[in-house]
Protein backbone atom coordinates (compact mmCIF):
# COMPACT_ATOMS: atom_id res chain seq x y z
CA UNK A 1 0.00 0.00 0.00
CA UNK A 2 1.44 3.39 -0.93
CA UNK A 3 1.66 6.37 1.38
CA UNK A 4 -1.48 8.23 0.12
CA UNK A 5 -3.54 5.07 0.64
CA UNK A 6 -2.12 4.61 4.11
CA UNK A 7 -2.88 8.23 4.93
CA UNK A 8 -6.45 7.72 3.72
CA UNK A 9 -6.82 4.85 6.18
CA UNK A 10 -5.56 6.87 9.12
CA UNK A 11 -8.34 8.66 11.06
CA UNK A 12 -6.36 11.91 11.13
CA UNK A 13 -6.56 12.14 7.33
CA UNK A 14 -9.82 10.30 6.71
CA UNK A 15 -11.83 13.44 5.95
CA UNK A 16 -9.17 15.10 3.80
CA UNK A 17 -9.47 15.33 0.05
CA UNK A 18 -7.19 13.15 -2.11
CA UNK A 19 -5.38 16.31 -3.23
CA UNK A 20 -4.56 17.29 0.36
CA UNK A 21 -3.48 13.75 1.18
CA UNK A 22 -1.19 13.75 -1.86
CA UNK A 23 0.42 16.90 -0.53
CA UNK A 24 0.88 15.30 2.89
CA UNK A 25 2.26 12.17 1.31
CA UNK A 26 5.08 14.23 -0.15
CA UNK A 27 6.17 14.99 3.43
CA UNK A 28 5.70 11.45 4.78
CA UNK A 29 7.73 8.32 5.19
CA UNK A 30 7.33 5.13 7.17
CA UNK A 31 9.27 4.76 10.39
CA UNK A 32 9.59 1.86 12.81
CA UNK A 33 10.45 2.05 16.48
CA UNK A 34 11.71 -0.71 18.69
CA UNK A 35 10.27 -1.14 22.16
CA UNK A 36 11.43 1.70 24.44
CA UNK A 37 12.68 3.81 21.53
CA UNK A 38 12.00 7.56 21.79
CA UNK A 39 9.79 9.23 19.22
CA UNK A 40 10.06 12.60 20.96
CA UNK A 41 12.31 13.94 23.67
CA UNK A 42 11.20 16.69 25.99
CA UNK A 43 12.60 20.11 24.92
CA UNK A 44 14.20 18.76 21.75
CA UNK A 45 13.35 20.50 18.45
CA UNK A 46 9.95 19.40 17.16
CA UNK A 47 10.69 18.30 13.64
CA UNK A 48 8.22 15.48 12.98
CA UNK A 49 4.54 14.73 13.19
CA UNK A 50 3.71 11.05 13.67
CA UNK A 51 0.62 9.13 12.69
CA UNK A 52 0.64 5.76 14.45
CA UNK A 53 -0.31 2.81 12.28
CA UNK A 54 0.53 -0.02 14.66
CA UNK A 55 1.88 -0.38 18.17
CA UNK A 56 1.58 1.81 21.22
CA UNK A 57 3.28 4.98 22.38
CA UNK A 58 3.26 6.52 25.82
CA UNK A 59 3.51 10.22 26.48
CA UNK A 60 5.64 10.84 29.54
CA UNK A 61 6.72 13.80 31.56
CA UNK A 62 10.22 13.77 32.93
CA UNK A 63 10.47 15.28 36.38
CA UNK A 64 11.73 14.41 39.81
CA UNK A 65 8.31 14.42 41.46
CA UNK A 66 6.58 12.32 38.84
CA UNK A 67 9.30 9.76 38.23
CA UNK A 68 8.79 9.75 34.45
CA UNK A 69 5.16 8.78 34.81
CA UNK A 70 3.03 8.08 31.75
CA UNK A 71 0.40 10.74 31.09
CA UNK A 72 -1.36 8.99 28.26
CA UNK A 73 -0.99 6.05 25.93
CA UNK A 74 -1.62 6.37 22.22
CA UNK A 75 -2.39 3.56 19.82
CA UNK A 76 -2.95 2.85 16.13
CA UNK A 77 -5.06 5.54 14.52
CA UNK A 78 -3.81 8.31 16.78
CA UNK A 79 -1.42 11.21 16.20
CA UNK A 80 1.69 12.04 18.20
CA UNK A 81 3.03 15.55 18.67
CA UNK A 82 1.71 18.98 17.81
CA UNK A 83 4.55 21.17 19.06
CA UNK A 84 5.93 21.28 15.51
CA UNK A 85 2.91 23.41 14.62
CA UNK A 86 3.45 26.28 17.05
CA UNK A 87 6.58 28.18 18.10
CA UNK A 88 8.97 27.57 19.73
CA UNK A 89 8.74 24.17 17.97
CA UNK A 90 10.07 22.16 20.87
CA UNK A 91 8.56 19.02 22.37
CA UNK A 92 6.88 19.45 25.72
CA UNK A 93 6.96 15.77 26.66
CA UNK A 94 8.70 12.51 25.89
CA UNK A 95 7.03 9.96 23.66
CA UNK A 96 8.29 6.39 23.89
CA UNK A 97 7.29 3.28 21.98
CA UNK A 98 5.95 0.85 24.54
CA UNK A 99 5.95 -1.98 22.01
CA UNK A 100 7.39 -2.19 18.48
CA UNK A 101 5.58 0.60 16.69
CA UNK A 102 5.07 1.59 13.08
CA UNK A 103 4.13 5.13 12.08
CA UNK A 104 4.04 7.56 9.23
CA UNK A 105 6.48 10.38 9.99
CA UNK A 106 5.67 13.73 8.41
CA UNK A 107 8.45 16.27 8.19
CA UNK A 108 7.48 19.46 10.03
CA UNK A 109 9.28 21.91 7.70
CA UNK A 110 7.63 20.26 4.72
CA UNK A 111 4.21 20.37 6.40
CA UNK A 112 4.49 24.02 7.40
CA UNK A 113 5.57 24.97 3.88
CA UNK A 114 2.63 23.07 2.40
CA UNK A 115 0.24 24.75 4.82
CA UNK A 116 1.61 28.20 3.99
CA UNK A 117 1.50 27.58 0.26
CA UNK A 118 -2.01 26.14 0.05
CA UNK A 119 -4.76 27.30 2.38
CA UNK A 120 -6.77 24.12 1.71
CA UNK A 121 -3.89 22.06 3.04
CA UNK A 122 -3.44 24.47 5.95
CA UNK A 123 -7.11 24.30 6.87
CA UNK A 124 -7.30 20.52 6.63
CA UNK A 125 -4.29 19.98 8.86
CA UNK A 126 -5.33 22.67 11.33
CA UNK A 127 -8.79 21.13 11.59
CA UNK A 128 -7.31 17.70 12.16
CA UNK A 129 -4.94 19.02 14.81
CA UNK A 130 -7.74 20.93 16.51
CA UNK A 131 -9.78 17.73 16.77
CA UNK A 132 -6.79 15.96 18.34
CA UNK A 133 -6.19 18.84 20.73
CA UNK A 134 -9.85 19.03 21.73
CA UNK A 135 -9.93 15.31 22.43
CA UNK A 136 -6.75 15.51 24.51
CA UNK A 137 -8.03 18.55 26.42
CA UNK A 138 -11.33 16.84 27.19
CA UNK A 139 -9.51 13.69 28.27
CA UNK A 140 -7.20 15.71 30.50
CA UNK A 141 -10.14 17.45 32.14
CA UNK A 142 -11.81 14.12 32.77
CA UNK A 143 -8.62 12.71 34.26
CA UNK A 144 -8.26 15.78 36.50
CA UNK A 145 -11.87 15.58 37.64
CA UNK A 146 -11.30 12.14 39.19
CA UNK A 147 -14.32 10.66 37.41
CA UNK A 148 -14.38 7.42 39.32
CA UNK A 149 -14.83 9.04 42.73
CA UNK B 1 -58.45 5.43 47.04
CA UNK B 2 -61.90 4.14 47.86
CA UNK B 3 -61.62 1.15 50.05
CA UNK B 4 -59.50 -0.91 52.35
CA UNK B 5 -59.19 -3.39 49.48
CA UNK B 6 -57.39 -0.73 47.47
CA UNK B 7 -55.05 -0.15 50.35
CA UNK B 8 -54.40 -3.87 50.58
CA UNK B 9 -53.61 -3.98 46.89
CA UNK B 10 -50.96 -1.29 47.36
CA UNK B 11 -49.45 -2.73 50.48
CA UNK B 12 -46.13 -4.52 50.48
CA UNK B 13 -45.85 -7.98 52.01
CA UNK B 14 -44.01 -7.87 55.32
CA UNK B 15 -41.49 -10.48 54.26
CA UNK B 16 -40.20 -8.21 51.50
CA UNK B 17 -39.29 -5.59 54.08
CA UNK B 18 -37.92 -8.04 56.65
CA UNK B 19 -34.21 -8.78 56.42
CA UNK B 20 -33.08 -12.35 56.93
CA UNK B 21 -29.74 -13.27 58.51
CA UNK B 22 -26.81 -14.09 56.24
CA UNK B 23 -23.34 -15.06 57.37
CA UNK B 24 -20.17 -13.63 55.87
CA UNK B 25 -18.32 -16.79 54.83
CA UNK B 26 -15.45 -15.00 53.13
CA UNK B 27 -14.11 -11.49 52.92
CA UNK B 28 -11.48 -10.29 50.47
CA UNK B 29 -9.93 -6.85 50.09
CA UNK B 30 -10.14 -5.63 46.52
CA UNK B 31 -7.89 -2.63 47.07
CA UNK B 32 -4.75 -2.36 49.14
CA UNK B 33 -6.33 0.14 51.54
CA UNK B 34 -9.25 -2.22 52.19
CA UNK B 35 -11.78 0.44 51.21
CA UNK B 36 -13.25 -1.87 48.59
CA UNK B 37 -13.94 -5.41 49.68
CA UNK B 38 -15.91 -8.44 48.57
CA UNK B 39 -18.12 -10.64 50.70
CA UNK B 40 -19.45 -14.10 50.03
CA UNK B 41 -22.63 -14.60 52.01
CA UNK B 42 -24.64 -17.66 52.91
CA UNK B 43 -28.15 -17.68 54.37
CA UNK B 44 -28.55 -18.83 57.94
CA UNK B 45 -31.67 -20.64 56.80
CA UNK B 46 -33.34 -21.45 53.52
CA UNK B 47 -32.24 -21.23 49.94
CA UNK B 48 -30.33 -18.54 48.10
CA UNK B 49 -32.87 -16.77 45.93
CA UNK B 50 -32.01 -16.58 42.24
CA UNK B 51 -31.00 -13.21 40.84
CA UNK B 52 -30.44 -11.66 37.44
CA UNK B 53 -27.27 -9.70 36.57
CA UNK B 54 -27.72 -6.05 37.49
CA UNK B 55 -30.04 -6.57 40.45
CA UNK B 56 -29.23 -5.51 44.00
CA UNK B 57 -29.85 -6.58 47.57
CA UNK B 58 -30.47 -4.47 50.63
CA UNK B 59 -27.75 -5.26 53.15
CA UNK B 60 -28.31 -4.43 56.78
CA UNK B 61 -25.82 -3.97 59.60
CA UNK B 62 -27.80 -4.55 62.75
CA UNK B 63 -28.21 -1.37 64.71
CA UNK B 64 -26.53 0.78 62.07
CA UNK B 65 -28.54 0.80 58.88
CA UNK B 66 -29.30 -0.63 55.49
CA UNK B 67 -27.83 0.07 52.06
CA UNK B 68 -28.49 -1.13 48.50
CA UNK B 69 -25.58 -3.10 47.09
CA UNK B 70 -25.39 -4.64 43.64
CA UNK B 71 -24.79 -8.35 43.37
CA UNK B 72 -21.35 -9.01 41.89
CA UNK B 73 -21.35 -12.83 41.78
CA UNK B 74 -22.02 -15.45 39.17
CA UNK B 75 -25.79 -15.78 38.66
CA UNK B 76 -25.42 -19.51 38.03
CA UNK B 77 -23.36 -20.24 41.12
CA UNK B 78 -25.59 -21.62 43.82
CA UNK B 79 -25.37 -21.50 47.57
CA UNK B 80 -23.78 -18.09 47.97
CA UNK B 81 -24.27 -14.46 47.13
CA UNK B 82 -21.35 -12.16 46.35
CA UNK B 83 -21.29 -8.44 47.07
CA UNK B 84 -18.51 -5.94 46.47
CA UNK B 85 -18.69 -2.84 48.63
CA UNK B 86 -16.87 0.42 49.00
CA UNK B 87 -16.66 1.99 52.42
CA UNK B 88 -17.94 5.51 51.84
CA UNK B 89 -20.70 6.14 54.37
CA UNK B 90 -21.77 5.24 57.88
CA UNK B 91 -23.23 1.84 57.01
CA UNK B 92 -20.57 0.71 54.56
CA UNK B 93 -17.84 1.81 56.99
CA UNK B 94 -19.48 -0.35 59.62
CA UNK B 95 -19.54 -3.18 57.09
CA UNK B 96 -15.83 -2.68 56.50
CA UNK B 97 -15.17 -3.63 60.14
CA UNK B 98 -17.11 -6.91 59.95
CA UNK B 99 -15.14 -10.12 59.64
CA UNK B 100 -15.78 -13.61 58.36
CA UNK B 101 -18.32 -15.42 60.49
CA UNK B 102 -20.31 -12.34 61.39
CA UNK B 103 -23.93 -11.99 60.38
CA UNK B 104 -25.70 -9.24 58.45
CA UNK B 105 -29.28 -8.81 57.32
CA UNK B 106 -30.31 -9.08 53.72
CA UNK B 107 -33.42 -8.74 51.62
CA UNK B 108 -33.76 -8.98 47.91
CA UNK B 109 -32.96 -9.29 45.11
CA UNK B 110 -34.58 -6.15 43.76
CA UNK B 111 -34.67 -4.02 40.65
CA UNK B 112 -34.30 -4.44 36.93
CA UNK B 113 -31.58 -6.48 35.29
CA UNK B 114 -29.20 -5.98 32.40
CA UNK B 115 -31.15 -7.04 29.28
CA UNK B 116 -28.82 -9.83 28.20
CA UNK B 117 -31.26 -11.03 25.60
CA UNK B 118 -31.00 -7.69 23.76
CA UNK B 119 -27.35 -8.51 23.09
CA UNK B 120 -27.76 -12.13 22.01
CA UNK B 121 -25.99 -12.65 18.69
CA UNK B 122 -24.47 -9.19 18.80
CA UNK B 123 -21.35 -7.52 20.10
CA UNK B 124 -21.76 -6.79 23.80
CA UNK B 125 -19.82 -3.79 25.07
CA UNK B 126 -19.43 -3.45 28.84
CA UNK B 127 -18.08 -0.11 30.04
CA UNK B 128 -17.19 -0.02 33.73
CA UNK B 129 -15.84 2.83 35.78
CA UNK B 130 -14.39 2.27 39.24
CA UNK B 131 -16.64 0.14 41.41
CA UNK B 132 -19.11 0.09 38.51
CA UNK B 133 -17.39 -3.10 37.47
CA UNK B 134 -19.13 -4.92 40.34
CA UNK B 135 -22.68 -4.85 38.88
CA UNK B 136 -21.28 -5.84 35.49
CA UNK B 137 -19.28 -8.77 36.83
CA UNK B 138 -22.33 -11.11 36.75
CA UNK B 139 -22.70 -10.29 33.04
CA UNK B 140 -19.11 -11.30 32.43
CA UNK B 141 -19.69 -14.50 34.40
CA UNK B 142 -22.71 -15.22 32.22
CA UNK B 143 -20.71 -14.52 29.07
CA UNK B 144 -17.99 -16.87 30.25
CA UNK B 145 -20.52 -19.66 30.68
CA UNK B 146 -22.44 -18.93 27.49
CA UNK B 147 -19.86 -17.81 24.99
CA UNK B 148 -22.17 -18.71 22.10
CA UNK B 149 -24.76 -16.19 23.29
CA UNK B 150 -22.88 -13.15 22.04
CA UNK B 151 -20.82 -12.52 18.94
CA UNK B 152 -18.02 -10.90 20.91
CA UNK B 153 -17.78 -9.34 24.36
CA UNK B 154 -15.75 -6.21 25.04
CA UNK B 155 -15.05 -5.33 28.64
CA UNK B 156 -13.69 -1.78 28.90
CA UNK B 157 -12.61 -0.85 32.40
CA UNK B 158 -11.58 2.56 33.65
CA UNK B 159 -10.17 3.24 37.07
CA UNK B 160 -8.25 5.91 38.88
CA UNK B 161 -4.92 4.11 39.19
CA UNK B 162 -3.54 0.57 39.15
CA UNK B 163 -4.11 0.18 42.91
CA UNK B 164 -7.85 0.73 42.48
CA UNK B 165 -8.33 -1.93 39.82
CA UNK B 166 -10.98 -4.38 41.03
CA UNK B 167 -11.15 -8.17 40.57
CA UNK B 168 -7.56 -8.19 39.33
CA UNK B 169 -7.26 -11.98 39.18
CA UNK B 170 -10.58 -12.25 37.37
CA UNK B 171 -9.59 -9.58 34.88
CA UNK B 172 -6.37 -11.44 34.08
CA UNK B 173 -8.29 -14.70 33.64
CA UNK B 174 -10.97 -13.04 31.50
CA UNK B 175 -8.38 -11.40 29.27
CA UNK B 176 -7.08 -14.86 28.35
CA UNK B 177 -10.42 -15.92 26.91
CA UNK B 178 -10.48 -15.58 23.12
CA UNK B 179 -14.05 -14.36 22.80
CA UNK B 180 -13.61 -11.72 25.47
CA UNK B 181 -11.67 -8.51 24.77
CA UNK B 182 -10.60 -6.93 28.05
CA UNK B 183 -9.00 -3.49 28.18
CA UNK B 184 -8.09 -1.58 31.33
CA UNK B 185 -7.21 2.09 31.36
CA UNK B 186 -6.14 4.20 34.32
CA UNK B 187 -6.16 7.94 34.88
CA UNK B 188 -2.77 7.83 36.49
CA UNK B 189 -0.36 4.99 35.90
CA UNK B 190 2.84 4.95 37.88
CA UNK B 191 6.20 4.29 36.28
CA UNK B 192 5.60 0.54 36.68
CA UNK B 193 2.21 0.50 34.94
CA UNK B 194 2.33 -1.14 31.51
CA UNK B 195 -1.32 -0.78 30.52
CA UNK B 196 -3.29 2.05 28.94
CA UNK B 197 -3.28 5.54 30.46
CA UNK B 198 -6.17 7.90 29.79
CA UNK B 199 -9.93 7.91 30.16
CA UNK B 200 -12.29 5.03 29.56
CA UNK B 201 -13.96 6.86 26.66
CA UNK B 202 -10.78 6.32 24.72
CA UNK B 203 -11.32 2.58 24.89
CA UNK B 204 -14.79 3.14 23.48
CA UNK B 205 -13.41 5.27 20.66
CA UNK B 206 -10.97 2.66 19.49
CA UNK B 207 -12.81 -0.50 20.55
CA UNK B 208 -13.02 -3.17 17.86
CA UNK B 209 -16.78 -3.73 18.18
CA UNK B 210 -19.29 -3.23 15.39
CA UNK B 211 -21.16 -0.06 16.42
CA UNK B 212 -24.06 -0.82 14.09
CA UNK B 213 -24.77 -4.10 15.84
CA UNK B 214 -23.53 -3.64 19.38
CA UNK B 215 -25.37 -3.38 22.67
CA UNK B 216 -23.67 -1.48 25.49
CA UNK B 217 -24.07 -1.77 29.25
CA UNK B 218 -22.56 1.08 31.27
CA UNK B 219 -21.97 1.29 34.98
CA UNK B 220 -19.99 3.84 36.92
CA UNK B 221 -20.23 7.39 38.18
CA UNK B 222 -22.78 9.42 36.24
CA UNK B 223 -20.20 11.80 34.79
CA UNK B 224 -18.26 8.84 33.43
CA UNK B 225 -21.42 7.33 31.94
CA UNK B 226 -22.32 10.64 30.30
CA UNK B 227 -18.96 10.80 28.53
CA UNK B 228 -19.08 7.11 27.66
CA UNK B 229 -22.53 7.57 26.09
CA UNK B 230 -21.14 10.44 24.00
CA UNK B 231 -18.26 8.26 22.85
CA UNK B 232 -20.64 5.41 21.98
CA UNK B 233 -22.90 7.77 20.07
CA UNK B 234 -19.92 9.14 18.19
CA UNK B 235 -19.07 5.58 17.18
CA UNK B 236 -22.63 5.07 15.95
CA UNK B 237 -24.23 3.07 18.77
CA UNK B 238 -27.86 4.21 18.98
CA UNK B 239 -29.38 5.29 22.29
CA UNK B 240 -31.84 2.40 22.35
CA UNK B 241 -28.91 -0.03 22.46
CA UNK B 242 -27.25 1.67 25.43
CA UNK B 243 -28.23 0.66 28.95
CA UNK B 244 -27.07 2.33 32.14
CA UNK B 245 -27.25 1.49 35.83
CA UNK B 246 -28.37 4.38 38.01
CA UNK B 247 -27.92 4.84 41.73
CA UNK B 248 -29.99 6.88 44.14
CA UNK B 249 -30.97 6.72 47.79
CA UNK B 250 -32.84 3.41 47.72
CA UNK B 251 -34.49 2.66 51.03
CA UNK B 252 -37.61 0.51 50.80
CA UNK B 253 -36.40 -1.17 47.56
CA UNK B 254 -39.99 -1.95 46.57
CA UNK B 255 -41.09 1.35 45.06
CA UNK B 256 -43.18 2.71 47.89
CA UNK B 257 -41.11 5.19 49.90
CA UNK B 258 -40.05 7.40 47.00
CA UNK B 259 -36.56 8.19 48.28
CA UNK B 260 -34.96 7.01 45.06
CA UNK B 261 -37.26 8.89 42.73
CA UNK B 262 -35.48 10.13 39.61
CA UNK B 263 -37.90 12.12 37.53
CA UNK B 264 -40.69 9.76 36.55
CA UNK B 265 -38.78 6.71 37.73
CA UNK B 266 -38.55 5.04 41.11
CA UNK B 267 -35.12 3.58 40.68
CA UNK B 268 -35.39 0.67 43.12
CA UNK B 269 -38.35 -0.61 41.12
CA UNK B 270 -37.95 0.80 37.60
CA UNK B 271 -34.14 0.64 37.75
CA UNK B 272 -31.33 0.47 38.48
CA UNK B 273 -30.85 -0.66 34.86
CA UNK B 274 -32.53 1.65 32.38
CA UNK B 275 -32.41 2.01 28.62
CA UNK B 276 -30.68 5.26 27.79
CA UNK B 277 -33.16 6.55 25.21
CA UNK B 278 -35.81 6.48 27.96
CA UNK B 279 -33.82 8.71 30.29
CA UNK B 280 -32.00 11.14 27.99
CA UNK B 281 -34.17 14.02 29.16
CA UNK B 282 -33.35 13.28 32.80
CA UNK B 283 -29.70 12.50 32.50
CA UNK B 284 -28.36 16.02 32.61
CA UNK B 285 -30.93 17.58 34.93
CA UNK B 286 -28.79 18.52 37.88
CA UNK B 287 -31.46 18.89 40.55
CA UNK B 288 -32.82 15.36 40.10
Amino acid sequence: MDIPERLARHPFCADMTPAVRERLAACAQEVQFEENAYLLRQNAPAKTFYLIEAGQVEIKIAGAATGHAPLETLSAGEAVGWSWFLPPHRWHFDAIARVPTRALALDADCLRSAMDADSAVGYAITRGLLAVLAQRLQATRMQLSDLYG
Amino acid sequence: MDSLEDLDAMSVPDDVLMPTPWRIVSRRDETSDGAVFTWQLQPEAGEVPPFRPGQFNMLYVFGVGEVPISISGDPEESGRVMHTLRAVGRVTRAMQTLREGEVVGMRGPFGTAWPLEAAFGRDLVLVAGGIGLAPLRPVVCYAMRHREAFRRVFLLIGCRDPASELFRDDVIAWSRRPHLVVEVIVDRGGPAWRGHVGVVTKLVQRGGFDPTDAVAFLCGPEAMMRYAVLALQKRGVSEDRIHISMERNMQCAVGTCGHCQWGRYILCRDGPVLRFDRVTDLFDVREL
